[in-house]
């Protein structure tokens, strides 16, 4: 089409774009115009006074053909031109940026991999593209990866780089030409963007200092037939034993709806299997599976798929993911008011669990504990905590059948402390004195409860026992179905039908609504149909979480007749709920790295967060990181306070041999030792690259828009140089070009001649 | 920390006999002419009870409402078996002392630990699955126990689920062959041991350094020997445990903490043993609603 527009009007549609429209005659346009009219006038005088075998309709139709070709002479000899900037031949520099990743070595239908037409498209001794850039600009190329780097010529490429990085390929191209006159930067790519850092913060400078980018798409936008597992997300660490539950996300092209199965292992054993039905070309299928990690220490977990018949690529279908494995044994305080077989059979279902303990503080009369599983004979000798640094210790509290009351308004404010400073986790239990039967409703803790507490019934006059008193029918909510802390059995593909067959609980506490940004993942159906009681919530609180069971009796599901001695549905509850309760909460001194798994030579950020025993942050410690690399030695790397956050210390590390390492963080001030913290990070060679690797059109138009440069595809990137001649920045020079030599005024002049002629033919005037 | 010595129970006990024995007080009248009325009543006869039993005389909650208004019930185990026991007076073995000496242990209980418990007396039998809702079950004069096929795996099954069997009141080599025998079948091959002094059971509540033999009414009063037979002047606490080493049954032997709680308002019956009474009991229930 464009050809087609250059044959008939000069030059192609872009120069038309760009350029300003003028008349090149001398003399006035008024002159021009005047002429015109008496030229003009004489034809229609001489058409009207003239008296043949002709009607006047006729005469007028001759008469117009007759004006309108003396309109376009007339146009003509104006001499019409376009008025351009265009960059000056060798004034001007033009960045080429050429993709060195991996996933140009993908071969599309044609079986030229997009490498191979780079460098066939740039070859210094056949390119015509080279030769026609080469005479107007002084080239300079880059490759980009992961990073970018000048290249002496496209010889150069590698096309090994395990990542593809657009934004820090465009600020190191505008960075290091900045100092010259820039027409522009070609971009060459697949477009497989694929770090977390926006684009678009790269383009935001090349708007500012003028710089068109050229993007030229390489490779097809569909790779097919193919199978991709999608982004696998895990806790960066667990307890060991700890049931997970991943959502795994399989999209295909090409191969229909067929089944495959998807296979998580580790470097031991497979962990689970399960058959996916694929979906429709293109939509992703979302398969939940569930799995144990039971060893201890950083663990490699694979998901995968195996490669399918045809399949075009194969790496896509694994996806590796490091978890860290921990062997603690997480200390919970658990604080019941008053004997309730609740303290018996919870302490019962997790007693087999070598990582919980279970610390039970037991109010047996006024001011007399019973205490269990206390490390020593000094541990809550005094009754409930009542310092930060006492109370801190333990990850995670629970709070049974105890009023408010029992406490301090310091204690109470600690606990809400314990939540959101400590990033603890709080459990409160239902009970005859929790909630607002316990008096809890203003209280600080009550801020940090998931749940809105209902004015407390009142009990009426020779009442027995608890004022309200109701079965629960406990099923979960679609987000309890759903959570890991709430699968019962094995079967996890209807996580419903367990809870079907539990007989009911009771509850002594009217909750029927969660706080906003809670999540209810049970809830409990009345034997009057009344509104669902909320049995189990949960809310993110500060850097904690807080939970509520509302139920008073949960030890029911153990010891009802209905339920039979071996069903293991109490036991595997407790001890995931109280797992997912201690899960992720911090130490005084932890340490994460931003990446788990870098290639050799990628610079990782280790962030540490310091704080002292009782979680203030603490900002003139002196940190330190202990590197053990893969091959045994030790490297001591110092960690700076950042400034902008309290109790936060960074540095990079550049690991440079492959295989793991282990970073040990410790954080001193003075000669005490607040903390320490371990964490892994590996290296490995990356398959990043061929996940998402069909061409992102859309990416790259978006880029050549906004920087008002363009989009080409391979079979248009002969018409590169002269679009750059004339919407590129740098040294420019206004040059205009005629048009009245188009062809499309000569070809219209004929035709109305033509016309004319025709006209009076078939009319028997000629 | 304030601690409970052993003073406060014999306080607690002696200030609840002084009130039993008082004449003209409201509450001991009202409670005796209940207690006076009930022994009159005819226990009800194994089985569930009817709905006019569980109103009158066990004084249970309404059937269709769950066991969940209080949360403690002390609940008795109805077996079957010889008649027997001086104090059963013809009724059935598990019936001694029932329902005063539950009432009684109750009010005390109460005020010794802090516990929701119902104020009344509770009976279950063993075959009855309504049993799986008390996990806490006390059984007397289990020497005349002999139980049926149901029982058996009523009783095993609770045991296995996670309940607690506290056995009293029997006496004897006699009674605890019997006793024994009937244990076997519930948990075939799990022995019967002593409990060691350190466990926990003899200190969540008090500190117990030394097992008394608690007698019953007439021998504490009469100042007789404390042991019933010649073969039982020792008192044991023994007990089965299960393969992860947790406490399923005890078993209170040759000595009668019923009588001491049931009688601790007789002002002649020696406060030593009722204190002592007490103190296990409660021992017994806060171990037993903790572990």
């Amino acid at each position: 089409m464009d050809a087609l527009f250059e044959f008939l009007f000069k030059y192609r549609p872009l120069v038309f774009e760009q350029g300003e429209f003028a008349l090149g005659a001398p003399g006035s346009l008024r002159v021009g115009l005047l002429a015109a009219g008496i030229v003009g006038a004489i034809a229609v005088a001489t058409y009207t006074l003239a008296r043949a075998d002709s009607s006047a309709g006729e005469r007028t139709a001759m008469a117009g053909l007759r004006v309108a070709l003396l309109a376009v002479l007339l146009f003509c000899l104006l001499r019409p031109t376009l008025v351009l900037s265009t960059v000056v031949p060798q004034q001007n520099f033009l960045g080429i940026l050429v993709d060195d990743s991996r996933s140009m070595q993908l071969a599309d239908q044609d079986g030229v991999t997009r490498g191979e037409f780079v460098r066939e498209a740039f070859d210094p001794e056949t390119s015509q593209l080279l030769r026609e850039l080469g005479e107007r600009f002084t080239l300079r190329f880059f490759r980009f990866a992961s990073d970018a780097s000048r290249l002496e010529g496209p010889e150069e490429l590698t096309f090994e780089g395990t990542h593809t990085d657009l934004g820090s390929a465009l600020d190191v191209a505008r960075e290091e030409l900045s100092g010259v006159p820039l027409s522009g930067l070609v971009l060459l790519s697949d477009g497989a963007d694929n770090t977390d850092r926006p684009v678009t913060e790269s383009l935001v400078p090349l708007q500012a200092s003028g710089v068109p980018v050229f993007t030229v798409g390489l490779g097809e936008e569909r790779v097919e037939p193919d199978i991709e597992l999608g982004r696998v997300e895990l806790p960066r660490a667990v307890l060991e034993g700890s049931s997970l539950m991943v959502d795994v996300v399989v999209t295909q092209t090409g191969f229909g709806r067929a089944t495959v199965p998807v296979i998580i292992e580790d470097d031991r054993q497979i962990l689970a299997e399960e058959e996916v039905t694929l979906g429709p070309d293109g939509e992703p299928v979302v398969t939940r599976m569930a799995f144990q990690l039971d060893v201890t220490g950083p663990r490699r977990v694979r998901f995968r798929i195996p490669p399918q018949e045809g399949e075009r690529v194969q790496e896509n279908n694994a996806r590796d993911v490091w978890i860290e494995v921990q062997g603690n044994r997480e200390k919970i305080l658990y604080l019941e008011g008053e004997p309730r077989f609740e303290v018996k059979f919870t302490r019962r279902a997790v007693a087999d669990d070598e990582n919980l303990q279970v610390v039970t503080l037991l109010r047996t009369a006024e001011n007399k504990f019973y205490r269990m599983s206390v490390d020593d004979p000094e541990e809550l000798a005094g009754g409930f905590p009542r310092t930060r640094a006492e109370l801190f210790q333990y990850r995670a509290l629970i709070l049974g059948s105890v009023e408010a009351s029992f406490f301090t308004q310091d204690q109470l404010q600690m606990i809400a402390d314990f939540v959101s400073e400590r990033g603890g986790g709080l459990l409160m239990l239902g009970g005859r004195s929790s909630f607002a039967e316990g008096g809890w409703d203003g209280t600080a803790v009550a801020e940090v409860l998931p749940v809105v507490l209902q004015d407390a019934p009142v009990t009426r006059p020779g009442q027995e026992g608890a004022a309200f008193l109701t079965e629960l029918d406990v099923s979960p909510t679609p987000a309890g179905q759903a959570h890991a802390a709430l699968q019962l059995g094995e079967d996890y593909e209807d996580p419903v039908a367990r809870w079907e067959w539990l007989p009911p609980l009771t509850g002594v506490n009217r909750i029927t609504e969660v706080k906003p940004g809670a999540t209810a993942l049970l809830t409990g159906a009345l034997p009057d149909g009344g509104e669902p009681q909320v049995v189990l919530a949960h809310q993110r609180y500060g850097r904690g979480k807080a939970l509520a069971f509302t139920a008073q009796d949960s030890w029911t599901w153990q010891m009802h007749a209905d339920v039979p001695v071996d069903d293991n549905s109490h036991e595997t509850l407790w001890r995931q709920i109280l797992r997912w309760l201690v899960d992720g909460v911090p130490e005084a001194v932890s340490v994460t790295v931003d990446r788990e798994q870098v290639e050799s030579g990628q610079a990782v950020g280790l962030v540490a967060t310091v704080g002292d025993s009782t979680y203030l942050e603490v900002n003139d410690a002196r940190v330190e990181a202990r590197i053990t690399r893969p091959t045994g030695l030790v490297d001591t790397l110092p960690l700076e306070w950042t400034v902008e956050r309290d109790g936060e210390y960074r540095a990079d590390v550049v690991p440079l041999e492959e295989g793991d390492y282990e970073v040990e963080v410790v954080a001193l001030r003075g000669d005490e030792e607040l903390g320490r913290d371990v964490t892994y990070l590996h290296t490995a060679p990356s398959d990043d690259e061929y996940f998402g690797a069909g061409r992102r059109t859309a990416l790259l138009q978006r880029i050549a828009d906004e920087t008002e440069g363009r989009y080409y595809s391979p079979s248009t990137l002969s018409s590169l140089p002269d679009d750059i001649s004339v919407t590129g920045a740098g040294v420019t020079l206004t040059e205009e070009r005629d048009l009245w030599d188009m062809p499309a005024l000569f070809l219209l002049m004929i035709t109305l001649m033509g016309a004319e002629w025709g006209f009076r033919r078939l009319r028997g005037m000629a | 920390m304030r601690t409970i010595s052993w003073r406060r129970v014999a306080w607690t006990v002696a200030a609840f006999a002084a009130v039993g024995v008082s004449a003209g007080t409201t509450g001991s009248e009202a409670l005796g002419t209940e207690w006076s009325a009930l022994q009159a009543q005819q226990p009800p006869p194994p089985g569930r009870p009817s709905a006019q039993e569980r109103a009158d005389v066990l004084r249970l909650p309404p059937e269709d409402e769950p066991a969940g208004r209080h949360a403690f019930y002390w609940t008795r185990a109805v077996y079957s078996g010889s008649r027997g026991g001086w104090w059963g007076r013809g009724r059935p073995a598990w019936a001694t002392d029932f329902p005063k000496g539950d009432r009684q242990f109750l009010v005390v209980l109460q005020r010794l630990v802090q516990l929701d418990a119902y104020d009344f007396e509770n009976a279950v039998r063993l075959d009855d699955p309504e049993l799986r809702r008390f996990p806490l079950v006390y059984a007397v004069e289990v020497g005349h126990m002999n139980l049926t096929d149901e029982e058996i795996r009523g009783l095993r099954g609770f045991l296995e689920a996670g309940g607690m069997l506290l056995v009293d009141d029997f006496w004897g080599g006699r009674e605890w062959a019997q006793f024994e025998y009937n244990m076997a079948r519930v948990l075939p091959n799990r022995p019967i041991v002593e409990i060691p002094p350190d466990h926990p059971l003899f200190s969540a509540h008090y500190q117990i350094d030394e097992i008394k033999q608690v007698p019953a009414r007439g021998r504490g009063i009469r100042g007789r020997p404390t042991w019933e037979r010649p073969d039982a002047q020792t008192p044991h606490v023994r007990g089965i445990f299960d393969e992860e080493g947790r406490l399923m049954v005890v078993i209170n032997f040759n000595t009668d903490l019923g009588d001491a709680w049931e009688w601790a308002e007789d002002p002649y019956y020696p406060l030593e043993y009722s204190t002592f009474a007490y103190e296990l009991g409660a021992n017994m229930i806060v171990y037993g609603m903790s572990h």
